[in-house]
């Protein structure tokens, strides 16, 4: 093979997806309010005459979202390519990598565009010799609808949520269900006062201290959450906690997953609905793609760290052995929404391909 | 090839005077070279070594990057300036003075808050309430980054601040602060709370050696004998 890079254009290319190359720098401020402050300790920033924070590319999917919404209704089609440098401040390593990717926006039949998306993901692996990848696969969709079944107050929902795709931290709050938690000691004099007690305490308290000002936290969403945070006290109820680590220790093939899932629900009666619907049609249509469920590891607890992915999620990496991916992906149809001026969301699954760990040199 | 032992000590204000007080005691009087004015100095009683005085955030940067051999700086510069402190420097001794916290401060109002865990539910609230991101007053950036991770908390900015940050939520410049305090009293006066597992870290002034900089026997032998010089009188 003469040039790999140019073997994987052609292969993007085939398969419908138009490269396209969005500007390099854009404001810091896209990318820290959709990844978080996690990702801007990576980011390399600059800024600007006036002093506008600047930053490099740390990933194309913001990017190439942007251009997507700037050319036109956020709705459209459209099957974008990439392919080139991004940056990411990472300690003992260059700064600067070579990625490639693909982003599907606007396909409204999602399971069709799993597939596709994940077919493709293939192919790549396929042209860059790499025969038996490791690929994990999850879907936050099931586990948002598992919280919705269980008993839970909703700050523990959120909480739970929020944490979904760290494991660790999971646990450590489902270890904390009722009668294991310490008894959390509110010393406030305030317990037990009803929301507008708690509210006038409050606003008399900012007026003392001077605090307070315009757009901040008001007296009245303070009150409400320290009247809430009783039932965050409580821990959550022992039979949803059981239910919440049967259902993060599920892991196998779709098939075996699926079996799982649907013998848990039985069990601990949960209607986990149009997810598990989803979850059944979507490893169907991989199957329809001439994807091999076998090679397919889903794991119940897997999600990504990243703030815009919204279900399907899928990793690739070298071998069993490896940590890294080299590649990641998934659906963000919340994208959208988050950036631009239409505020629409549209559907979008994409992936990225770490050229770099794949050992592909040009 | 040897040269001098490089020893940074503080320049200027409170930190200066306690160090040069405690290697007074200890028999180590540092002297300028050349006038009072000087930025170089030397150890009365101790040959091959070359004082350089240096600000306390220069002093950590520059033993971290191993421009000087060792130097006296507070742990919060060391773990704020140093990239991978923890390889790149060594604290070898304690010093007794310099004593602060590094803590997470929230307005005392706020009486639903007195955890991380309770900060963390409030910031993944915040943007969805008011438009925006909750934002951390303070001018110790990488430290605050990695304690809030280890919180997994992620959704939040800093806005950088030269000075005064006790004061940036009574004048709207920040919702809450990640500061130096001694004994809180500075923070009290200014409506602010320390959060029950909100102390980052419990610095005070050390001895830092450089794990980058290339040492030579007889540097390593003039470190030594300032050590055990000021180990014999430090606390």
């Amino acid at each position: 093979m003469s040039d790999p890079y140019e073997a994987l254009r052609r292969l993007l290319s085939d398969a419908g997806y138009a490269f396209v190359e969005p500007p390099v720098v854009h404001p810091a401020s896209v990318f820290v309010e959709l990844a978080g402050e996690d990702l801007r300790r990576r980011l390399y920033l600059t800024s600007a005459e006036d002093g506008t924070e600047l930053a490099l590319r740390p990933d194309y999917t913001i990017p190439v979202c942007l251009q997507h919404i700037e050319g036109g209704p956020a709705r459209r089609r459209a099957n974008y390519a990439y392919l080139g440098p991004v940056f990411r401040l990472r300690p003992g390593e260059s700064g600067e990598a070579t990625q490639a990717g693909i982003e599907s926006l606007g396909r409204t039949d999602r399971v069709a565009a799993d597939a596709d998306v994940l077919k493709l993901a293939f192919a790549v692996t396929t042209l860059f010799g790499v025969k038996r990848p490791r690929v994990i696969i999850g879907d936050s969709a099931l586990f948002a609808a598992l919280l919705d079944q269980l008993d839970l107050s909703p700050p523990w929902q959120r909480r739970l949520a929020r944490a979904f795709g760290d494991t660790a931290r999971l646990k450590g709050f489902i270890s904390k269900a009722n009668g294991k938690a310490k008894a959390v000691a509110s010393r406030s004099e305030l317990d037990g006062a009803s929301v507008a007690q708690v509210k006038a305490a409050v606003a008399d308290h900012f007026a003392a201290t001077g605090l307070g000002g315009v757009g901040g936290r008001t007296a009245a969403e303070i009150a409400e959450r320290f009247v809430e945070k009783a039932a965050l006290a409580q821990g959550i109820p022992a039979r949803a906690a059981a239910t919440l680590s049967a259902f993060l220790s599920i892991n196998g093939t779709p098939v075996e997953a699926l079996a799982m899932l649907r013998a848990l629900a039985k069990r601990d009666k949960l209607d986990l609905g149009k997810a598990l619907d989803r979850f059944e049609k979507r490893a169907e249509a991989f199957a329809g793609h001439g994807i091999d469920l076998d090679r397919l590891a889903f794991a119940a607890d897997f999600g990504r760290r990243l703030d815009y992915y919204t279900g399907f999620v899928f990793e690739f990496r070298q071998s069993k052995a490896a940590s890294e991916p080299i590649i990641g992906g998934g659906r963000y149809d919340s994208m959208t929404a988050h950036i631009g001026t239409s505020r629409e969301a549209v559907p979008a699954v994409g992936f990225a391909v770490w050229l770099d760990r794949f050992g592909v040199q040009r | 090839m040897s040269g001098p032992l490089i020893l940074a000590v503080p320049s200027k204000g409170r930190l200066q005077a306690d160090a040069q007080a405690l290697f007074a005691r200890a028999g180590l009087e540092i002297a300028p070279t050349g006038g009072k004015r000087s930025y170089r100095g030397q150890i009365e009683g101790i040959a091959g070594v070359e004082v350089a005085y240096l600000s306390a955030p220069e002093i950590a940067r520059e033993i971290g990057a191993g421009a000087v051999h060792a130097g006296i700086t507070g742990r919060d510069q060391v773990e704020e300036t140093v990239p991978d402190f923890a390889a790149r420097t060594e604290l070898l001794l304690p010093l007794g003075f310099g004593r602060c916290d590094v803590v997470v401060a929230v307005p005392e109002p706020w009486v639903d808050v007195e955890t991380m865990t309770d900060l963390d539910d409030v910031a993944a609230d915040f943007r969805p309430r008011h438009a925006r991101r909750l934002t951390v007053a303070t001018k110790y950036i990488n430290v605050t980054r990695r304690f809030f991770a280890g919180h997994g908390i992620a959704d939040y900015r800093i806005v950088e601040s030269l000075g005064a940050t006790e004061g940036a939520p009574s004048s709207g410049a920040a919702d809450i602060i990640v500061d130096i305090t001694t004994t809180g009293a500075t923070l009290r006066a200014n409506g602010l709370k320390v959060l029950s597992d909100g102390v980052i870290l419990v610095s005070e002034a050390h001895l830092v050696a450089s794990r980058t900089m290339a040492w030579d026997a007889g540097q390593k032998r003039a470190l030594a004998a300032i050590v055990a010089k000021v180990k014999a009188v430090a606390r």
